[in-house]
């Protein structure tokens, strides 16, 4: 279902990744966890092309992209754009549209891209808004929300376009801890209703629990990978190893 | 003894202590100012006079073989007089309908330029022995038919020269559609152009601009003849006494005629310099614009009405210009963006007056012919335009860039997120400095007065120099710019605390 081949991506001349292969079935929810810098947000952005990959190859659900250069054409601008519908993605800082409600922020894709009638998207909205639990927000503004529900809100604003796969680039670290556990079950709801996830996490405990597998980032590749009981409690790498000591003494 | 004293002596002492007082408080500075004039400009050794050298031939302007030397027949005049009075003479520049304010003022000692010996003018200063007689000329373009005299002038777009004799002429016979210069240049250039169809001015002027070139012809004799005279302040007796005693003499000594055969400008005419008699003036109270308002707003309003369309239609202009240019500079291939930033460059890094210019003199040069009002709008939008790009740009770059990341991210087109997400966001942003703009275009829009637009600021310079009450006509029309141009300020406050997202 996602299967990414060799993806490379440098920044000036810092190498970032350096060819990276992943496979992954529908429904299955991946964590990915490491040290900040190592690569993970940015393999994350490189799957809905918000980052072009230097080379490599991405395909989601039968779609390929080929890494290498900056679409120019109309042509290359549609088939990324095809690609992005197929994944949502929800950000570290919610990035949820303050010129518009919480409803609005979720209608308008539905209703621009897709060209769903406002009274279908708004009934697509609820019903989602519902699912996240703030069905009484739908005509605030992000400003009056709290991070929490901004968070709530703006993942089901990427559900409203029904992709087939979720990605998540450390969608609590903005949050106060009082506030990351709403967020976390809602997704942990989304795992169990069998979406397709790829998480960038540094909450190890959810992590476990969420994971049917977990990928160790080290300096752009992966390192380790493997069921989460196996990844957590007995690690292979050095590295790996001391790593979770650190997370585990910092919470 | 006592008894026999008149009794109103008394009275009458403080009466004369009262207006002596009255003279050295309020009047004396000026009186004894007046009476050493003379002698300060013969102490000083230096006669200074007003005039106007842009496009003064053959009175006076820069010589085209030595720019940097003035010639014309009332620079060597200046020249013959100041000698007459023994000091040099040295030329102050000034704008030729401004010159009698300047003068009093003290910017100069005299105005010596083509200066018409009215009542008009003698209201507000004194004025010399006429040194030229000078008569109307009617030109038009050389295939022009059916226009020889005055009154074949009506319902003809006619062009004069600003606070002339010929605008006057015209104003007094009525029914004629005026265009009001600022210079002689513009409306011979205007009347080639076809943008009117015959021009009225003086005599040497016409000699000097219109007679050989082949494009124009004199309509019709000459008529309608007047003096030009020497102005001083009313208080410069002496100055005006020594002035007269020379123009009669080099008018004896045949001076006058030598210089003005030189410059081609000697006619029979001249004659009547010799028993030339002062007619008697009568002094009009000077008019107060305040007290008088009635007659005075409703023009000053009628002004106000052709600023606020110039100014909306122009910000209209602006703003759509503006949008269209800051899209292509951000998101257009790459020779496109450098199109339009050469654009904002070069509109901002040059004078808005010489745009002007170029829009309405220089494109008729190359077939393109606009109305006033037209390259009013022209000029001063796409002069704005450049500004408002600017200010979209810094709207929308402040703008996070999450913002577009997410829009993105739900598989929005790149316009669909300029216009869903980044724009309706940038607007908020933009509003401020725009409406600053709008206010600022308000007050620019009086620059049109250069390309004959009478708008509010125009019309107030003339109804200023016809009446000499720059102060009381002044405050009215700050008052109307105001009155236009707070209101816009409240709005904008207003719309911007409307469009912020937590008020809602």
């Amino acid at each position: 279902m996602i299967i990414v081949e060799k993806l490379v991506k440098s920044y000036d001349s810092k190498r970032v990744l350096h060819g990276i292969d992943h496979h992954q079935q529908p429904g299955e929810t991946v964590v990915l966890i490491g040290p900040s810098g190592c690569g993970k947000t940015t393999f994350l952005r490189c799957l809905n092309q918000l980052e072009v990959p230097d080379s490599g190859r991405i395909t989601i659900n039968g779609l390929t992209v080929e890494g290498g250069q900056h679409p120019n054409s109309g042509e290359q601008h549609e088939q990324q754009r095809q690609l992005r519908l197929r994944a949502g993605m929800v950000f570290q800082s919610f990035n949820l549209f303050p010129h518009l409600t919480a409803m609005q922020n979720i209608t308008r894709a539905p209703m621009v891209v897709r060209g769903m009638p406002p009274k279908s998207a708004e009934d697509l909205a609820l019903k989602l808004l519902a699912k996240v639990g703030l069905e009484s927000k739908a005509h605030s503004h992000p400003c009056h929300l709290s991070g929490g529900q901004q968070q709530r809100v703006a993942i089901a604003r990427a559900l409203a376009m029904e992709p087939q796969v979720m990605l998540f680039d450390e969608p609590t670290s903005a949050l106060d801890p009082e506030l990351r556990g709403e967020v976390l079950s809602v997704m942990r709801q989304l795992a169990e209703d069998g979406m397709t996830m790829i998480v960038v996490t540094h909450e190890m405990q959810f992590a476990r629990d969420i994971a049917d597998r977990v990928l160790f980032f080290e300096e752009g590749s992966i390192t380790e990978s493997g069921p989460p009981e196996q990844l957590f409690l007995s690690p292979q790498h050095e590295r790996t190893r001391e790593f979770l000591r650190r997370v585990t003494l910092r919470s | 003894m006592f008894a026999l004293r008149p009794p109103s002596l008394t009275g009458y002492r403080v009466i004369y202590f009262l207006l002596v007082s009255v003279a050295v408080l309020g009047g004396w500075p000026d009186c004894a100012f007046a009476g050493d004039h003379l002698k300060k400009i013969r102490k000083r050794g230096v006669l200074l006079w007003g005039a106007d050298a842009e496009g003064g031939a053959p009175y006076v302007y820069p010589d085209p073989q030595k720019p940097e030397k003035f010639i014309g027949f009332e620079f060597e005049l200046a020249e013959a007089l100041a000698a007459k009075l023994g000091v040099k003479a040295r030329l102050v520049q000034n704008q030729w309908d401004q010159l009698i304010p300047a003068l009093e003022r003290g910017n100069f000692d005299i105005i010596l330029n083509g200066l018409e010996r009215t009542s008009d003018n003698q209201q507000r200063i004194a004025m010399s022995q006429p040194y030229f007689v000078y008569a109307q000329q009617i030109v038009t373009r050389e295939a022009t038919r059916g226009i020889t005299r005055l009154e074949e002038l009506g319902g003809k777009r006619v062009g004069v020269l600003s606070s002339t004799a010929a605008q006057r002429l015209l104003e007094e016979k009525g029914g004629v559609e005026l265009k009001i210069y600022p210079g002689n240049v513009e409306s011979l250039r205007d009347l080639k152009a076809g943008r009117i169809e015959a021009v009225l001015l003086d005599l040497p002027i016409a000699q000097y601009y219109a007679k050989d070139d082949p494009a124009l012809k004199f309509a019709g004799a000459p008529f309608a003849p007047g003096y030009y005279a020497i102005g001083v302040r009313r208080e410069d007796l002496m100055l005006l006494a020594a002035i007269n005693e020379a123009i009669k003499d080099l008018d004896n000594n045949g001076m006058l005629e030598r210089i003005y055969r030189k410059y081609g400008v000697w006619d029979e005419r001249q004659a009547l310099l010799k028993n030339y008699q002062p007619d008697v003036i009568m002094h009009r109270k000077s008019v107060s614009a305040l007290r008088e308002w009635p007659k005075f707003l409703p023009l000053l309003l009628r002004g106000a009405a052709t600023t606020v369309e110039l100014s909306v239609l122009a910000m209209a202009l602006a703003m759509v210009a503006g949008l269209f240019i800051v899209l292509v500079r951000l998101y257009a291939i790459v020779p496109l963006q450098w199109l339009a930033k050469a654009y904002v460059e070069l509109v901002r890094g040059t004078p808005l007056l010489i745009q002007l210019f170029l829009i309405y003199y220089g494109l008729p040069q190359i077939g393109i012919r606009l109305n006033a009002f037209v390259a009013g709008i022209l000029g001063l939008g796409l002069n704005y335009a450049a500004s408002e790009a600017e200010n979209y740009r810094a709207g929308i770059q402040a703008i996070p860039r999450g913002q577009t990341e997410a829009a993105l991210a739900l598989g929005m087109s790149r316009w669909q997120t300029l216009h869903h997400v980044v724009l309706p966001q940038a607007v908020r942003v933009v509003i401020p400095p725009v409406t600053n703009d709008f206010i600022a275009m308000f007050k620019d829009s009086s620059i049109v007065s250069v390309i004959t637009m009478v708008e509010l600021t125009k019309v107030y310079g003339m109804l200023a120099a016809s009446t000499y009450d720059y102060i009381g006509l002044g405050l009215m029309t700050a008052g109307i710019y105001f009155a236009l141009s707070y209101p816009s300020s409240i709005f904008a406050n207003w719309l911007g605390r409307k469009l912020r997202y937590d008020h809602r």
